[in-house]
């Protein structure tokens, strides 16, 4: 598929996550046990859960806890792939080799134990994906960093501007366009893209672990839904002797995720290189 | 350092958050004897004093009690019951991944595979967990908390862990990047032409690179070994380090995620021993075997 076919994709998905995350509704419908687990045909599109609300809403509502911050962190990850990658085109060495230091340091915390002391601290009563979003994207921006600092150091690095100021080009056009424009493009929006897939997987896991011990979740407040609530109830439907029959909602969930790992993808072919 | 930056952040944030310490574990609405339990876990003498006295006790291998999610229970111990089960299901989830790294420098792992084992690699650790968890729960039933049972969780979960959030495909394609592009390498050529073996001649320099990537993946093994324990059950590290996490058992995640530490700055200790070894090797250069 060419470049256009993948921006369409990852323009298609990231327009369902947003406009899924606007139109949330704020509080899920009022109960109705007649249609509980009643199944696409009856509560279109996705079914029901089991009292009776559909499942859209669930759809939504995780559409709406994880959006901002997930496309957050996967700014700032691009953002500070850029960064790096500037940084070796600048050739400031001295600045080059602390912020190597300090990413080493960081790379070195497993994220997940980050991820948790940041939600250990959130007060309760202002639950919300994003602190832990900004954790995940510092922890991972080194990586990002570095991974832009060898593609520029690949260009040449600051021979590379050297070379292009010498055919007369302005500083703007060479770092804007040539180096993060023509050669830093695609790896800082891979990795961007890819922060924005763990942002939103980090949500389901965090959710889905608390909803098993019957807690609220660190990452949304009660009145809302996860997409790791249709994960949990469709869950259920595994055991053919509890006769639960909520495959439709095992079967969204997993759409929901097929569909970030399908907007991940897109977005990092739509900006490969020529 | 490692190990004393966690805790001490861990500190920080304690203090950092609103109210003071003592009363975030025992809120004086809820019960009495505030104070007396801000002297006993030595909480009434600022940051300082605590993180002084908790690393004093931790170098003594005491890491006091658990403050809520495991009351009064010696942190010490619960670290040493998990320890061995989250060695055993990271230590086995490892296996995937060296045998990726060695699949790929050997080309056992066809590249036609690549593909497909990328596509497989994007699969979430919690939606594969949620299928061990169910393959667990179906094969032994109201048995699978038992010895049998929590065997299998481990080895299930250690393959989870191995082929979820790319582990695996990660390992293959990291490796065969790195062979291939030093394999482009005028002395590779020049090498292969004199009769030599392409591995032999590549190895030795691609190894420091490929530690430092193994080190990277040991890193999100452990990272994500908090959801495999906690979806399948198994009685570890990060399993005590979620449960700390619920209760804000600020006592049982500095024990913890200190633990953590300890084994990231062990494996980065383990990465510089490689490379000086390597370093060391290549310093004799070693004559290479016609094939």
């Amino acid at each position: 598929m060419n470049r256009r076919t993948w921006l369409i994709l990852a323009l298609g998905c990231l327009g369902l996550l947003f406009s899924g995350a606007w139109m949330a509704p704020e509080h899920l419908s009022a109960m109705d046990l007649r249609l509980s687990l009643a199944g696409p045909d009856l509560v279109w599109p996705f079914g029901a859960d089991v009292k009776g609300r559909p499942l859209r809403e669930y759809a939504l509502q995780g559409a709406e806890v994880v959006a901002l911050p997930a496309i957050t962190a996967g700014l700032v990850v691009a953002l500070a792939g850029v960064f790096g990658g500037l940084l070796r085109c600048v050739g400031t060495e001295s600045v080059d080799a602390t912020i190597q230091g300090l990413g080493e340091v960081m790379g070195a915390l497993p994220r997940m134990v980050v991820v948790l002391v940041v939600a250990l601290v959130i007060p309760r009563d202002s639950r919300s994906l994003m602190p832990m979003a900004l954790a995940w994207a510092v922890l991972a921006a080194p990586g990002a960093m570095d991974e832009a600092a060898s593609v520029a150091e690949r260009l040449g690095g600051s021979r590379f501007v050297e070379a292009l100021r010498a055919h007369g080009y302005s500083a703007t056009r060479i770092y804007l366009v040539h180096v993060v424009g023509f050669n830093l493009r695609p790896v800082v929006v891979r990795q961007g893209a890819e922060t924005l897939m763990q942002v939103v997987f980090l949500e389901i896991a965090l959710s889905y672990l608390a909803l098993m011990e019957g807690r609220p979740s660190f990452t949304h407040p009660d009145s809302s839904r996860s997409w790791a609530d249709l994960l949990q109830l469709g869950y259920k439907s595994l055991f053919p002797s509890l006769r639960y029959d909520s495959e439709h909602a095992l079967w969204l969930g997993l759409s929901l995720l097929g569909l970030v790992g399908l907007m991940t993808v897109s977005i990092g072919r739509m900006a490969r290189a020529r | 350092m490692l190990p004393l930056m966690v805790p001490a952040i861990i500190t920080g944030l304690i203090w950092a958050l609103p109210g003071d310490p003592a009363s975030l574990i025992c809120p004086p609405s809820r019960c009495s004897g505030t104070q007396a339990l801000a002297e006993r876990w030595n909480l009434d003498a600022g940051p300082f004093q605590f993180f002084v006295g908790w690393l004093r006790d931790a170098l003594a291998l005491n890491f006091g009690r658990s403050w809520s999610a495991f009351q009064g229970m010696d942190v010490g111990n619960l670290l040493a019951e998990a320890i061995p089960v989250s060695l055993m299901l990271v230590g086995l989830a490892s296996l995937w991944i060296f045998t990726g790294v060695f699949g790929a420098a050997t080309g056992w792992i066809h590249r036609r595979l690549d593909p497909l084992l990328q596509t497989s690699g994007m699969i979430p650790v919690l939606v594969l967990a949620l299928v061990g968890a169910a393959i667990v729960d179906l094969t032994y039933g109201f048995g699978s908390s038992g010895q049998e049972g929590q065997m299998a969780r481990i080895i299930i979960g250690s393959a989870v862990l191995g082929l979820a959030d790319g582990a695996f495909a990660g390992a293959v394609a990291g490796t065969r990047g790195l062979f291939s592009s030093e394999s482009r390498q005028r002395y590779v050529g020049v090498a292969i032409l004199r009769g030599e073996r392409e591995l032999a001649n590549t190895l030795p320099n691609v190894t420091p690179a490929l530690v430092g990537q193994l080190r990277a993946r040991l890193l999100h093994l452990l990272s994500g070994a908090v959801v495999v324990e906690v979806m399948l059950k198994i009685n570890g590290i990060g399993d005590l380090l979620w449960a700390g996490t619920l209760e804000q058992d600020f006592g049982l995640v500095l024990g913890t995620a200190t633990l953590f530490a300890v084994g990231s700055a062990l494996l980065l200790v383990l990465q510089a021993m490689c490379e000086v070894a390597v370093a060391l090797h290549v310093r004799r250069s070693p004559g290479v075997q016609a094939a």
